[in-house]
């Protein structure tokens, strides 16, 4: 067995050209599903006309889109990274990127040509009543497209986790609970990036084995209408797998911010007792929260509402207290800094994911979810952590992948960078005005007193298409030059 | 109470977002030395952050939200592909009413919207459940039912209305 101190570091990631296409296919990705949500923005505003059952097509795809490409960009993150401390088998790579492109296919297929349209969350048993819109095959193969996907999750995953126990001792070395729970030296601790990797691969591991089960028993439900599942069993399989899923998401993309943004401030980051602990509790509480996505189904148990409630304001403080805050200190220590593209989406990344726990939080209180869920809050506070937060962190990967030494964060580029914080935070705004303004989410058509919000929205959401044309663009020119 | 949290929101968004603009700023500077040590400021935030949520949770589930009163009159909602049935088109002013909910087919979301069209309260209605939700109605009116949970392409045109009165 390979202790931790005997480890190597390499200079460069494993596969780095099959991570480079995969981020030029996650931005690409990105740029489209952001086009589609623009659309969807000026339609509900009035500024175009899209028939609901287009319309409800183009947010299934945004959804599962956005959910799924994030999951891509993250986990291309956390393998590119923890390919600097074990070698990982390419391969494997490949495999999950072959399974996510065969599952976009599916689901482009079951949207466009099946005329599926059960958004995202495929919430049971929707996908099976489709009141004339899609058959149940274009249902089946939507799923079908979530499992080749979610297969191909697991294969990376099950390959990083094989490689960090062998290499760090165990669960509990790779999670540096010698240092969180006994007397284990900070010195001799796994880098921050593996501890992250550990914990994502676990949990989402699990995330993507209990919505594996919601899938099949839907693909079932879909093909023997008589085999019933209980729908709010269903709903909690589908909403742990959800949020665990996004969560993940994030939270292997901050990886990026772990082992980048060292190299920028000239302060390790270290694996600190506080960040070993942080890490434990982020384990556990990522499981736990997700009633809070069920706090209007009273038949829950109310003690498993409760704990959404508490677990939801408690996970900010990980967040806000370890990585945030580490984060601010590194920055104000770092003596005459120089930021370039990469460093400045890496840090508003962390910024944002930080500011949508704010309105997130306040949403997992029972009193206040009662008027505001789903309602425009909620995709205002996961978009905030989503367009300011995971989507800012890869575009800083992607732009860190193709640096050049010595460029700052000046001129054209800057411009861009700027106009995507503005595009961004105005239509975050947007969506949480017209949430507290009682606007349902989800509707493809909006009463005429809320589409000025709308008109606002698409304005700033065109901004941010523009911005991330321009990362793209960037990026593609950048490769093509080598 | 929407625009309160929505306050309490963009108030704690600016702070963050000050904050980092703040650090980002300090970082092209040269270094300084912290003058108080940042592991005990960390202490610090990770306490305060721990005693709010303690206060914050005692006073927002206490009494319990979803409580139904014992003596509220019943209302029976059920819902549909795309429709709302309400066994009442009037419902009784400044006394408690539980509405039931329950669904024919795909979970739907029972939203009511008082005159000015702001959110009351809603409950999600679940095939094989029925959900109760309690609310006591302060101004006479036309309310409106909307559907606040996605389900098909008329989601959005899954509307009611009842009217508060005085028995």
């Amino acid at each position: 067995m390979t202790t931790m101190t005997d480890v190597t570091t390499v200079e460069h990631g494993p596969q780095t050209g099959a991570v480079k296409l995969t981020m030029l296919i996650a931005g690409a990705v990105f740029l489209l599903m952001m086009i589609f949500g623009l659309a969807m923005r000026a339609a509900q505003g009035a500024l175009v006309e899209i028939e609901p059952g287009l319309f409800y097509q183009l947010m299934t795809v945004h959804g599962a889109g956005m959910v799924g490409t994030a999951g891509l960009s993250g986990a291309t993150i956390l393998w590119y990274f923890t390919g600097r401390h074990v070698p990982l088998i390419a391969g494997v790579f490949h495999a999950f990127l072959a399974l996510f492109l065969l599952g976009v296919v599916l689901i482009l297929g079951a949207i466009f040509l099946g005329g599926y349209a059960g958004a995202w969350t495929f919430l049971y048993p929707l996908p099976a009543f489709s009141a004339g819109q899609w058959e149940a095959g274009a249902a089946v193969t939507f799923l079908l497209g979530y499992t080749s996907i979610g297969v191909g999750f697991l294969l990376l995953h099950l390959e990083v986790m094989r490689k960090l126990i062998a290499a760090y001792g165990g669960i509990g070395g790779a999670m540096a609970w010698p240092v969180a729970f006994g007397r284990g030296d900070p010195k001799d601790a796994p880098p921050p990036g593996v501890v992250a990797a550990m914990a994502s691969s676990i949990f989402n591991t699990i995330g993507i084995v209990i919505g594996a089960a919601v899938l099949v028993a839907s693909i079932v439900n879909l093909a023997f209408p008589g085999f019933a599942v209980d729908a709010l069993l269903a709903k909690n399989m589908i909403f742990f797998f959800g949020h665990v899923f996004i969560n993940a998401a994030i939270y292997m993309a901050v990886i990026a911010v772990y082992e980048i943004v060292p190299d920028y401030t000239g302060k390790p980051w270290k694996c600190s007792r506080a960040f070993a602990l942080s890490w434990t509790v982020v384990l556990f509480f990522v499981m736990a929260v997700y009633p809070h996505h069920l706090l209007q189904d009273v038949a829950m148990p109310g003690w498993a509402l409760a704990m959404g409630q508490i677990v939801s304001y408690f996970s900010g403080i990980p967040l806000i207290a370890v990585t945030a805050f580490s984060l601010l200190v590194y920055l104000r220590g770092a003596n005459g800094m120089r930021w370039d593209l990469a460093t400045g989406l890496l840090v508003l990344g962390v910024a944002g994911w930080t500011a949508g726990s704010a309105p997130a939080i306040l949403d997992g209180m029972i009193v206040v979810n009662k008027v505001m869920h789903n309602t425009q809050w909620v995709p205002g506070h996961f978009h905030t952590y989503l367009i300011l937060g995971e989507v800012a962190m890869a575009f800083g990967f992607m732009a860190w992948l193709t640096r050049r030494e010595g460029e700052t964060l000046r001129g054209p580029v800057a411009t861009v960078f700027w106009a995507y914080v503005l595009g961004g935070a105005g239509f975050v705004l947007m969506f949480l005005v017209s949430g507290a303004l009682s606007v349902p989410r989800r509707w493809a058509v909006h009463l005429p007193e809320w589409h000025l919000q709308a008109q606002i929205a698409t304005a700033f959401a065109a901004l941010v298409v523009l911005a991330v044309t321009a990362f793209v663009l960037r990026y593609v020119a950048r490769l093509g030059r080598g | 109470m929407q625009l309160i949290v929505l306050a309490i929101s963009l108030v704690a968004m600016a702070l963050i977002a000050f904050t980092f603009l703040s650090a980002a700023r300090a970082a092209t500077l040269p270094a300084v030395v912290p003058r108080t040590d940042p592991e005990a400021r960390r202490r610090r935030v990770i306490l305060g952050l721990a005693a709010l949520g303690v206060i914050v949770t005692l006073l927002s589930l206490r009494p319990w939200p979803h409580t139904i009163p014992g003596t509220a009159a019943v209302v029976n909602v059920s819902g549909g592909q795309f429709y709302w049935e309400i066994d009442t088109d009037t419902v009784p002013l400044g006394e408690p009413v539980a509405f039931h909910a329950h669904t024919v087919d795909v979970t739907h979301g029972f939203g009511v919207m008082d005159p000015a069209g702001t959110i009351l309260f809603q409950t999600q209605a679940m095939p094989g459940y029925v959900n109760q939700v309690s609310h006591t109605f302060e101004t006479p009116g036309t309310y409106r039912v909307v559907c606040l949970e996605y389900c098909g392409i008329a989601h959005h045109d899954m509307l009611n209305e009842f009217t508060v009165a005085a028995r």
